[in-house]
């Protein structure tokens, strides 16, 4: 964090900071720590909600603009390609009118056919703790629920172990397990908008269901 | 369609109904994307962020409760975070333009009936009187904050005072604004 520039927290000035927040005023790691926060604890996400109402009649003041058709990309990127149904009809329409054998132009499609490619990530995220050095790149792959990690940066001091989790929308953690240069892959069930978190644990992870040591960096999966 | 169109279709998304999707982008793209215009000030910066709003709003549906609060709020909310998120993460400073106070407040919404018009005026007068309780100056500021999206440090260059002075001018602002709105 760099200087403070928030007051000390009390219910009073845990609320002057949601409005801020919602206002936009915070910049910086006052900015990063507020969203994180509001993405973690209940209680200031309460807030947070209170002041989106109390303010919600000014965004009578944002005029509509006319939109661009965005919904084609939404719905690839939600519910992946669209079968190409259509374009297989084709091929049989020019097989039916084809003077070449039917046999010959099938096969033609099978070996013009590209080669498939590797299957890109449903979900990407990097958590980055800069005063460390250390960076983990995750890529989640929904198919098969799996984690792939790669974790850059300093091991932690003998005794302490990095832990990753994943915070759900209610704010809460859940460990996905001890994170080593070795752990290149982990099996978890995540969605798009949670939020992941690497904390600084005893060795052999947290004791607790729940963090016990610092965050260190927190990063919100995104559609890859 | 009840009064609030925009929760029944989010309640309709958690059942990944695809067709509600549709119908939510039709009902509120245009809203959308001029939130994202006025915060981020380019259009393409502002298209390239409503693809990434639905995807958010389809991803969080599940945790819109319609009974704590309004839809078209929730996703303005979503909105307007997003365009948060992009300018506080943008590596340069953009130039600060702050557009001129509107004489009156808007309150149109050709898609919403006419008891949710009546709700909303009734709403947005308490709102200007409360704003109308504040010195012009910091009405001002609070305003380009949330429409703008403009930070303490944005407001303190904006209207040429120390960053210290825009912070407390700004705390005692959201105060008294939460008294008045809570009276």
């Amino acid at each position: 964090m760099s200087k403070p520039t928030s007051p000390p927290p009390s219910p009073e000035n845990d609320d002057l900071l949601a409005a801020e927040f919602v206002l936009g005023l915070l910049e910086g790691d006052d900015w990063r720590a507020a969203r994180d926060r509001a993405a973690t604890d209940g209680a200031f996400a309460a807030r947070v909600q209170a002041w989106e109402e109390r303010l919600a009649p000014l965004n009578a003041e944002f005029d509509e603009a006319p939109a661009p058709d965005m919904l084609p990309q939404i719905e690839t990127l939600l519910f992946g390609k669209p079968r190409r149904r259509s374009s297989l009809r084709e091929w049989f329409l020019g097989l039916a009118v084809g003077t070449v054998s039917a046999v010959v132009l099938l096969l033609a499609v099978f070996v013009t056919q590209p080669p498939v490619s590797p299957t890109p990530p449903s979900l990407v995220a990097q958590v980055v703790d800069e005063t460390r050095g250390l960076s983990l790149s995750v890529a989640y792959f929904a198919t098969t629920e799996t984690l792939d990690l790669q974790l850059t940066g300093p091991t932690p001091e003998a005794g302490q172990d990095y832990e990753l989790w994943v915070i759900d929308d209610s704010g809460t953690p859940r460990s996905l397990g001890v994170l080593t240069e070795d752990v290149k892959q982990l099996e978890a069930a995540l969605l798009a908008g949670e939020v992941l978190a690497i904390s600084l644990e005893p060795e052999g992870g947290s004791p607790e269901p729940v963090p016990t040591g610092p965050v260190l960096g927190t990063a919100v999966l995104e559609a890859g | 369609m009840t009064q609030d169109d925009i929760s029944d279709l989010l309640v309709r998304l958690t059942a990944q109904d695809r067709a509600a999707l549709r119908a939510l982008y039709t009902r509120a793209a245009p809203k959308l994307t001029g939130i994202l215009i006025r915060m981020l000030g380019e259009r393409a910066e502002a298209e390239d962020a409503l693809q990434e709003v639905f995807l958010r709003i389809w991803q969080r549906a599940a945790t819109f409760d319609p009974d704590k609060g309004n839809g078209m709020n929730w996703i303005c909310a979503i909105a307007r975070n997003h365009a948060l998120d992009r300018l506080r993460t943008r590596p340069a400073r953009r130039g600060v333009t702050l557009a001129p106070a509107d004489e009156t407040l808007q309150v149109a919404d050709p898609g919403m009936g006419a008891e949710a018009q009546t709700l909303l005026r009734a709403q947005m007068q308490e709102v200007i009187r409360c704003f109308d309780e504040l010195p012009e100056d910091r009405a001002a500021a609070v305003r380009g904050a949330y429409l703008e999206g403009l930070s303490y440090k944005d407001l303190a260059d904006k209207f040429d005072v120390p960053l210290n002075t825009m912070r407390t001018w700004l705390r005692r602002a959201i105060m008294s604004l939460r008294e008045c709105l809570d009276r």
